[in-house]
């Protein structure tokens, strides 16, 4: 089994065989568009992201499930 | 009626009461169930699908009747987000409003009503998650905001929505105004906000408001401009998607909550300021009909296609307006003086699937617009506007100091027209009574056409009533209802003071 890990904005994101996401250790539901080669996520749904990494970036920087801004 | 209105166009009273309505339903936590019955619905059943249009009319419409409710003001409509004038200068952004953008850095947003230490975002568990933040343009994919000729460009498509019903299809309104095809509208709204936009709990963000309020109304155009043109799928889509399905968290009260529920906005009290260019009329590119005048040729070139005219009406009369040919028209008539404002529309009243309207016009210049029953057709017919008689209707006349006269307006748009006589310089009053919300127009001395005063609700109740100095003459009375689709009964009096 391939892994891969990463801490971005101190949140830890980790892809197992390049289908299983997690962040901060939860599983992280994802959808895989095959006509247009994009993954996307229930968290945002305005939007599909052209590799999984990158779709579990924007989860950890732009949603307020796993971080949040100091004032 | 609450007027949804262009947000940049808002008096600083209206920013006031708005958002002082805003910060009262966060206080009671009466915002926040909204953050969450957004982010925690499932997000296929109202994003990426037919029922994303009605699932966000429903719910804006909530939402209007709670500012309503906790501002004390049953005509407080919520504002619209106009994105080719809602760049990060326009003034729906500064201070009394919402705010501007966030720091550069941490893109917290620090000024406005909504700043950060006065406004916590709440997370889709319902904790607190910080403040607001927003990045104007900073959006790879969103560094523009929609313009004018791409909203027209959405405006043209049809059908309403098409299988697979998701966002791949291409040949879709509400895919492309969504924005998964074509120029991307609404997703480039929350994108070009970015911050809090983004996620599922983007209306943490009131600006979410007026993004989709300006979907709803391009969506409400949309519907003006293809009548014929229904919500689909009417069934066999996914469950939930369907014409009377219900949809995914939508309260059952105080209306059901499929998409049949929600498709007339005329049903649901809501309207808007203004329209864009080729919807209803836009008397710049209208053809001009004489009355009684020879026929005058039209065609309908391309499917979808809507031909404009305009004709000026001088005195009060009776006017028939009618197409003849092969082809099966609809018309629509508006005015007068405005071509948003809708009289009548008739489909078959003249021969052969021919479209006639009779009506009886105060002065003014009248809008008719004529398009063809069947979308995906083509055809030519041929338009001519008469008077039914050569021998003007009277028009009603008022005594001065006498007893009120009883009226009704029968119709939705309905204007009625009364006359009085002024026999001397002095104050008069003129004023309606009864439970209809009435709107007066008064013209005078002597003209049909020359305006003097408007007035809406200075009377008792939501009634109208102008006190006004006049001269000598005689002055005309036009009264419609305040709402495109109210009726009733009323009496009008006039009164000169001594």
């Amino acid at each position: 089994m391939s892994s891969t890990t990463e801490t971005y904005q101190n949140c830890e994101i980790r892809i197992n065989n390049n289908n299983e996401l997690f962040i901060n250790g939860k599983r992280i539901d994802y959808e895989f568009d095959f006509d247009s080669n994009k993954w996307l996520s229930k968290y945002l749904p305005y939007h599909d992201y052209d590799s999984l990494l990158e779709l579990a970036r924007a989860i950890v920087r732009d949603t307020v499930e796993f971080t949040h801004v100091d004032p | 009626m609450a007027i949804r209105k262009d947000a940049n166009t808002l008096t600083t009273s209206e920013r006031q009461e708005l958002t002082s309505a805003i910060l009262e339903l966060k206080r009671r936590g009466i915002y926040d169930q909204f953050v969450l019955r957004h982010a925690n619905a499932n997000m296929r059943a109202i994003h990426r699908s037919p029922a994303f249009l009605p699932w966000h009319r429903r719910y804006l419409w909530d939402f209007e009747r709670e500012l309503q409710r906790v501002s004390g003001n049953p005509d407080l409509g919520l504002p619209y987000w106009n994105w080719p004038e809602g760049g990060s200068g326009a003034s729906m952004w500064d201070d009394d409003l919402l705010g501007g953008d966030g720091h550069p850095v941490s893109q917290v947003v620090s000024s406005g009503p909504f700043r950060s230490g006065q406004w916590t975002v709440i997370n889709s568990s319902g904790q607190p998650a910080g403040p607001l933040t927003r990045a104007f343009g900073r959006e790879s994919w969103a560094t523009e905001l929609p313009a004018l000729q791409e909203i027209l460009d959405v405006l043209s498509i049809t059908p309403y929505d098409a299988a697979p019903w998701n966002e791949s299809v291409t040949q879709s309104f509400r895919n492309q105004l969504e924005g998964f095809r074509g120029p991307n509208l609404h997703n480039r709204g929350h994108g070009w906000v970015g911050g809090s936009m983004l996620p599922m709990t983007s209306p943490n963000d009131p600006v979410f408001f007026m993004n989709h309020c300006m979907v709803d109304k391009i969506w409400h155009e949309w519907q003006i401009r293809f009548p014929r043109q229904g919500y689909l799928p009417a069934s066999g889509g996914p469950f939930g998607q369907n014409l009377n399905d219900p949809m995914d968290s939508t309260p059952a009260t105080p209306i059901d909550r499929r998409p049949i529920d929600v498709l007339l906005s005329s049903n649901l009290n809501i309207e808007y300021d203004a329209v864009f260019p080729g919807t209803g009329q836009d008397q710049n590119q209208t053809v001009e009909l004489s009355t009684n005048g020879t026929l005058v040729d039209g065609n309908i070139s391309s499917t979808g296609e809507i031909d404009l005219y305009h004709f000026d009406v001088t005195d009060f009369n009776t006017y028939v307006a009618e197409t003849s040919g092969a082809s099966d028209t609809v018309m629509t008539l508006f005015g007068p003086d405005d071509h948003t404002l809708q009289i009548a529309l008739n489909d078959d009243g003249g021969e052969n699937f021919n479209s006639r309207i009779s009506q009886s016009l105060p002065a003014g210049r009248y809008f008719i617009s004529i398009r063809l029953f069947d979308n995906s057709a083509t055809g030519s017919y041929q338009i001519r506007v008469n008077t039914e008689s050569s021998d003007n209707p009277v028009i009603p006349q008022l005594e001065v100091n006498g007893p009120a006269t009883d009226a009704e307006i029968t119709n939705p748009r309905e204007i009625d027209l009364f006359r009085f006589s002024a026999q001397s310089s002095g104050v008069y009053s003129i004023e309606t009574s009864g439970s209809t919300d009435t709107f007066m127009t008064v013209f005078g001395p002597d003209s049909e056409t020359l305006q003097i005063a408007t007035d809406d609700d200075s009377g008792f109740l939501r009634n109208a009533r102008l006190q006004l100095q006049l001269q000598p003459g005689e002055y005309f009375v036009r009264i419609r209802h305040y709402s495109n689709t109210g009726t009733g009964a009323y009496q009008i009096q006039v009164s000169q003071s001594n």
